[in-house]
């Protein structure tokens, strides 16, 4: 008895934290059908203006450049990143001596550099390099970030190294090690790594902002804060669009969902 | 099977690097190429609002066009929010070959950026244009030590729109509203309280725009001659705090917590009627079940004050040309003969944007006194040129946000019942130490 009323208090707990986390996703589908003088109003249930929303933020902005924009920076972005930061942590872990750690030491303290400080001088150097307006331009800030380098050192702790010397011994290079033993072990660090790399680069927006001089280059992040810089904003269109934003990222999460949890806790099979 | 997964990943990888880096590398040599190859005749502009701005200079692009068949504008929408991150960072960094040809710039931003940064506009004092023919309180903003570093764009003068469905109800008319005081104002605005249960207008809680209007429409000033904040002893800031308070106090005027629950308090909420720059005028019309039920007119006056006027601002733009122009001559000339020169322009982009002019001629068009069916067959745009002409002229100075800011700290903590005169202290103390004196 006592135990079905704590199974009734803690259901009925988790069923109203989900509606609360839940809602402003609800509300954003909702407002995304309505007509903008409805959405300012808070209406509640769906309308039938979709489609016109849909017809005016393609009429007003160039939607789908933006978002192919996006997703190859992101996607570039996290693939790189990815077998970067892998290679970099994994190094720091498994060929450790007294030098790495303390280069370890020092990457670390960059996380606490601000980027905002370091805007400036990135920019000189990329206008310098003719970088502006380019998917490299985007990219390489972003491509090696503390973070990710400890993550992968972290799970390069916890893999055998009986399983490094057992592959020495039957012939296997430093960096098949890596390809063929570490990769395939560690697919949940991997799959949270990703989640993690490809939302920071979908919605990246500082530096972007300051990089994508030109219309052609411009991202969804910076499209959003265009539509909401006039003198009147569409707030059904603006929905509509930040829907279609917020789409892909939803996406990777559902589909990396259970190996991003064991990723985060650090399990290994 | 794990090994192929791994196989098809790597080449993926490496793939993507490769583009990546070829994508760059093109990235680089394209824009190298245009840059050499650069059309001279091809200028680039920055600014924000597809619907009004935007719409705006395209529209003047296609009537320079006729002459100038080889002109071209590449216009890059980029949100004000976003220009302030991307000229912060060009300025600071020195680079400014990544200044677009010809940029946007919010009137109360100026003077700022033309202080800070002395080199950014070009000075178009002798450039042709005509200044003469721009009203005299939008060009102020523009104007540093006696030279024009910009073109003024449009109109943010001061209207009042009200339901006067919902008036009637409380037996009022608009006229009732039409060119009266505050006091009167808010003696009105109770009666409609009562009877309706509607505030007479809305203002978004912590900004303290509608006290610079008030300050503004009474010919006062937030700065002494030296660019100092003149808060402390300064009647006209002190009597609008007074008029807040009173406004806040009475319910005459109800706050909203943010922009879009503003712009909802008239559209379907709890004020009947808009006081603001003209341009909130396309959010009133956003309502169209009340089409014909609105009512334009003037602002109420600060009572007591000598000089005070029915009318004031808020909003506007002025476009710049940067120093980075690649062919200044010609962005010169474009602006001389379209938004200095051409009624053609605001015929057009007035009923396309319902963007009003400062160019004093634009105003004796015919489009300007057709009468709009949204508020009962009104001229409308008629009656906001003759708003503009009585417009007392106002000085942002330089550091107009974080005043606006101070001064908005200062008005709610009045309206929750701190003293007027230490509240103002406190705002002139804040804003003299980020000015850093």
């Amino acid at each position: 008895m006592t135990n079905k009323s704590t199974k009734i208090i803690s259901y009925a707990f988790l069923i109203v934290v989900s509606l609360l986390s839940i809602f402003p996703l609800v509300w954003m589908i909702i407002a995304a059908t309505n007509k903008s003088v409805d959405v300012v109003a808070g209406k509640l249930t769906f309308g039938g203006q979709l489609l016109e929303n849909y017809r005016n933020l393609m009429a007003s902005q160039d939607v789908w450049r933006f978002f192919w924009n996006s997703a190859k920076y992101a996607v570039i972005t996290t693939i790189l990143s990815l077998l970067v930061c892998s290679l970099a942590g994994y190094a720091f872990e498994i060929y450790r001596d007294k030098v790495k750690d303390v280069i370890f030491v020092i990457i670390l303290m960059t996380m606490m550099l601000p980027f905002v400080a370091l805007m400036v001088p990135l920019f000189q150097m990329f206008s310098s390099m003719n970088l502006l307006n380019s998917t490299l331009g985007f990219l390489l800030p972003s491509i090696s970030t503390p973070f990710l380098i400890m993550m992968f050192r972290t799970a390069a702790k916890s893999f055998p190294e009986e399983i490094i010397e057992a592959a020495r011994i039957d012939g296997l290079s430093e960096l098949g090690i890596f390809f063929r033993m570490f990769m395939p072990t560690m697919k949940s660090t991997y799959a949270a790594a990703m989640t993690i790399t490809f939302m920071n680069a979908w919605n990246n927006y500082l530096w972007p902002k300051v990089i994508m001089t030109k219309s052609a280059s411009q991202t969804m992040p910076m499209m959003i804060s265009s539509l909401t810089s006039g003198y009147t904003t569409d707030y059904g269109m603006l929905m509509l669009a930040v829907l279609i934003t917020t789409l892909p990222t939803a996406i990777v999460f559902f589909i990396l969902q259970k190996n991003f949890a064991e990723g985060i806790t650090g399990a290994v099979k | 099977m794990k090994r192929k997964v791994l196989a098809v990943l790597l080449s993926a990888a490496m793939a993507f690097s490769m583009t990546a880096c070829g994508g760059g590398a093109s990235g680089g040599e394209s824009s190298k190429e245009a840059s050499t190859q650069e059309n001279a005749n091809e200028l680039t502009v920055w600014a924000w609002d597809k619907a009004f701005n935007i719409y705006s200079i395209e529209e003047a692009e296609k009537i320079y066009q006729k002459e100038n068949p080889d002109f071209d504008l590449n216009v890059v929408e980029v949100s004000w929010e976003d220009m302030q991150t991307q000229l912060s960072t060009i300025l600071s960094s020195g680079d400014y070959s990544q200044l677009p040809d010809i940029l946007l710039m919010q009137d109360f931003a100026y003077q700022k950026y033309a202080m800070t940064y002395q080199d950014l506009f070009t000075d178009l004092t002798d450039s042709g244009i005509d200044f003469s023919q721009f009203s005299e309180g939008k060009l102020k903003t523009s104007v540093v030590d006696g030279k024009n570093y910009g073109v003024p764009f449009d109109n943010g003068t001061e209207v009042a729109a009200y339901r006067i469905d919902l008036l009637e109800q409380a037996g009022y008319t608009v006229d009732d509203l039409t060119d009266i005081d505050w006091d009167k104002f808010i003696e009105i605005g109770k009666d409609v309280l009562d009877k309706t249960g509607y505030s007479l207008f809305s203002t978004q809680a912590k900004s303290s725009d509608i006290i610079m209007q008030m300050v503004q429409s009474a010919g006062g000033s937030i700065w002494k001659e030296d660019g100092t904040p003149n808060f402390v002893g300064n009647k006209v800031l002190e009597k609008s705090m007074d008029v807040y308070k009173e406004l806040f106090d009475t319910g005459v005027m109800t706050t909203a917590n943010s922009w879009d629950e503003y712009i909802a308090t008239f559209t379907s909420g709890k004020a009947l009627g808009a006081i603001n720059g003209c341009w909130i005028l396309a959010s009133v019309e956003s309502a169209e079940d009340t089409a014909g039920n609105w009512r334009v007119t003037n602002m109420p006056s600060l009572p007591g004050i000598e000089g005070a006027t029915n009318y004031s601002n808020q909003g506007g733009a002025t476009w710049a040309i940067t120093t980075n122009c690649k062919n200044v001559e010609m962005a010169e000339d474009f602006f001389a003969k379209t938004f200095a020169g051409s009624t053609e322009l605001y015929d057009t982009i007035l009923p396309g944007a319902g963007a009003l002019s400062t160019w004093i001629p634009a105003g004796e068009s015919e489009v300007y006194s057709e009468p709009q069916e949204f508020y009962g067959g009104q001229p409308v745009f008629e009656l906001i040129t003759e708003y503009a002409s009585k417009t007392p002229a106002f000085d942002v100075g330089v550091y107009f946000t974080e005043a606006n800011d101070a001064l908005a700290v200062a008005a709610t903590n009045i309206c929750s019942g701190a003293d007027v005169e230490s509240e103002l202290k406190n705002a002139e103390d804040t804003v003299s130490f980020n000015m850093g004196n």
